[in-house]
């Protein structure tokens, strides 16, 4: 394994960009290379490095809100022979959050493309088990790594639990009586 | 008379849940298939733990944002909040003092070795080896002793700041480590022989869990779990970090080749491995206390500069001790929280393979694989 020389990224980016000319590439540091791969060429390109580089380790996939319905996934390889990391970016646009899975070429993948599934709501189209893995049943669908998932005040009357009491009101703590304070929390619950 | 028809043997199969009540599933629960002894299908099942720390983190600042990342893993806190740290410093630019990056160095290795004690003494429990589970968790005090002087708590740590670390060393700090470290070098041998030389312990592990170097990086697992079959997979060696201080130790990544099975790991070489790893920790801080330079521990501009960061990407990488843990750092201009921040838990890996690992193999021997793999909960949870 390790008696051929080392790859070096902008090599591998090379060959990658030579064969597909809509991927873009760019260097990230000593022989890191990102490419941003579009959708329909991404089990090409993730086929490719995983015929070049011999040890190629999945070692991560997840997904980035970047707001306006546009999402990102981003994959990270890395090769140890090689001291060589590579990592694609995928662009997507709302209503159509659908990825080919490469979960097939490195099962490892498997398990982060379930995540992202539940966590940003993008399909992986031919993923074999799409069940959600870390969230309860009530949050199933619901996409919390979205930016557009509060974790405010805003949700705690989905949640059934107590009002918490306004802070303006904690910080007076005049001993008044009942009423006063009644009336502020409703003031309060109204503004926000 | 006509026969009664063959039974076919997938209609007697019987599904087992492994925890989350089993005492040895902390956290996490599987879904076994067993036909008659045999497991046929493992479908590992996780979410028990989750704490939703990626979302925490981006409502925290990013000094704070590495006391989430410790509570992933107490068992091994320094190593776990330092690819937050990593991170943070790449993209505020912040240059670590010399002393930070070596007494850094000095305080993960021991956080490994501390999680590595607690490893070996659980897989003893599990395989039925209840001596072996106090023995090196009483040496384990002392590290911890040792953390809660230098730190002043025994396990969320939060040694690790952007731009250096917090606590610096006094003597007694010092003195208290190097008796944890004399002692576990009084005790390693006889307890490495213990267990490796048990004939129960052997028959218990060995062809157990087998799979080859190539199978091991195709379903993600690094760390002792690749080194273990031979092949020299180390973020330490490989990947260095500028603000850790491998360079300034002379030392070479343990590996173990079986004979039986060249390229290939089992659960014995996965043990054997583990106690080479806690040798080169040993190692690496021996030569590293005397080199500890004067001068001071934090850049003194990273409060300024960690308050708001500007707009960029890092990716902060270290060898946990049980495998590659990284941190996708994402911020936008001016920005006190991350605008994404991805963790990569070693065990997130490990864990899965049991999918893979499992069918096929006896009952019996499903902790064994598991606990061999040394998956924590906290890491694939998160």
């Amino acid at each position: 394994m390790s008696d051929q020389t080392p790859l070096a990224a902008m090599t591998l980016a090379r060959e990658i960009v030579n064969s597909l000319p809509d991927v873009e590439s760019r260097p990230l540091g000593e022989n890191k290379v990102e490419l941003v791969v579009p959708r329909d060429h991404l089990r090409e390109v993730v086929a490719h490095i995983d015929a070049t580089l011999e040890d190629a380790f999945p070692e991560s996939a997840f997904g980035v809100d970047l707001g306006d319905g546009e999402f990102e996934v981003v994959y990270v390889f890395w090769s140890q022979v090689h001291r060589l990391l590579c990592q694609l970016r995928v662009r997507l646009k709302e209503p159509d959050l659908v990825v080919d899975s490469v979960c097939d070429i490195f099962p490892g993948l498997e398990w982060h493309e379930r995540e992202t599934h539940e966590m940003f709501g993008i399909d992986f189209r031919g993923h074999p088990d799409l069940r959600p893995l870390l969230l309860p049943d009530e949050l199933v669908g619901k996409y919390p790594l979205r930016k557009s998932f509060k974790t405010d005040r805003s949700r705690v009357a989905e949640s059934g639990l107590a009002q918490p009491r306004p802070r303006r009101q904690a910080q007076r703590g005049t001993p008044t009586g009942e009423t006063a304070g009644a009336g502020d929390r409703q003031a309060g619950g109204e503004t926000q | 008379m006509t026969g009664t028809p063959r039974p076919d043997i997938l209609d007697e199969t019987v599904e087992v849940w492994f925890g989350p009540q089993h005492v040895s599933a902390h956290g996490w629960a599987a879904k076994l298939t067993l036909v008659g002894d045999y497991i046929v299908e493992c479908d590992p099942h996780a979410g028990y733990f989750h704490r939703s720390a990626e979302k925490c983190l981006e409502f925290r600042t990013f000094r704070q944002g590495s006391l989430i990342l410790e509570r992933l893993c107490m068992l091994e806190a320094f190593l776990a909040e330092y690819p937050y740290v990593a991170a943070v410093e790449q993209i505020a630019g912040l240059e670590v003092p010399e002393r930070a990056r070596v007494m850094r160095t000095i305080m993960m290795e021991a956080s490994r070795i501390h999680s590595l004690q607690f490893w070996w003494g659980q897989f003893a429990a599990e395989l039925g080896l209840f001596t072996m589970l106090l023995w090196p968790w009483v040496d384990r005090e002392f590290f911890l002793d040792a953390f809660e002087e230098l730190t002043g708590s025994r396990h969320a740590v939060s040694y690790n700041t952007p731009g250096g670390v917090k606590y610096d060393f006094t003597e007694k700090s010092v003195r208290l480590l190097e008796r944890a470290i004399e002692r576990l070098e009084e005790h390693l041998p006889k307890f490495r022989d213990m267990v490796l030389r048990s004939p129960t312990f052997k028959m218990r592990t060995q062809g157990v869990g087998q799979f080859t170097a190539e199978q091991g990086i195709k379903w993600g697992l690094s760390g002792p779990n690749i080194k273990a079959c031979g092949i020299p997979m180390d973020l330490r060696k490989d990947d260095p970090d500028p603000n850790l201080a491998y360079d300034m130790v002379d030392w070479e990544v343990p590996v173990t080749e079986s004979m039986e099975h060249p390229g290939e790991s089992d659960a014995y070489d996965r043990m054997v491995q583990r106690f080479k790893e806690i040798e080169t920790s040993v190692d690496i801080i021996r030569q590293l206390l005397p080199q500890v330079p004067e001068g001071p521990i934090v850049d003194p501009k990273a409060r300024a500069k960690a308050n708001r960061l500007p707009e960029g990407e890092a990716y902060g990488r270290v060898e946990g001790t049980r495998g590659i843990t990284t941190l996708w750092l994402k911020t936008t201009e001016k920005a006190q929280t991350p605008y994404r921040a991805k963790i990569r838990g070693p065990c997130f890996a490990s864990y899965y393979a049991l999918k893979h690992l499992v069918p096929g193999s006896r009952f019996a021997d499903f902790i064994v694989m598991f606990g061999s793999l040394d998956p924590y909960p906290g890491w694939w949870d998160r």
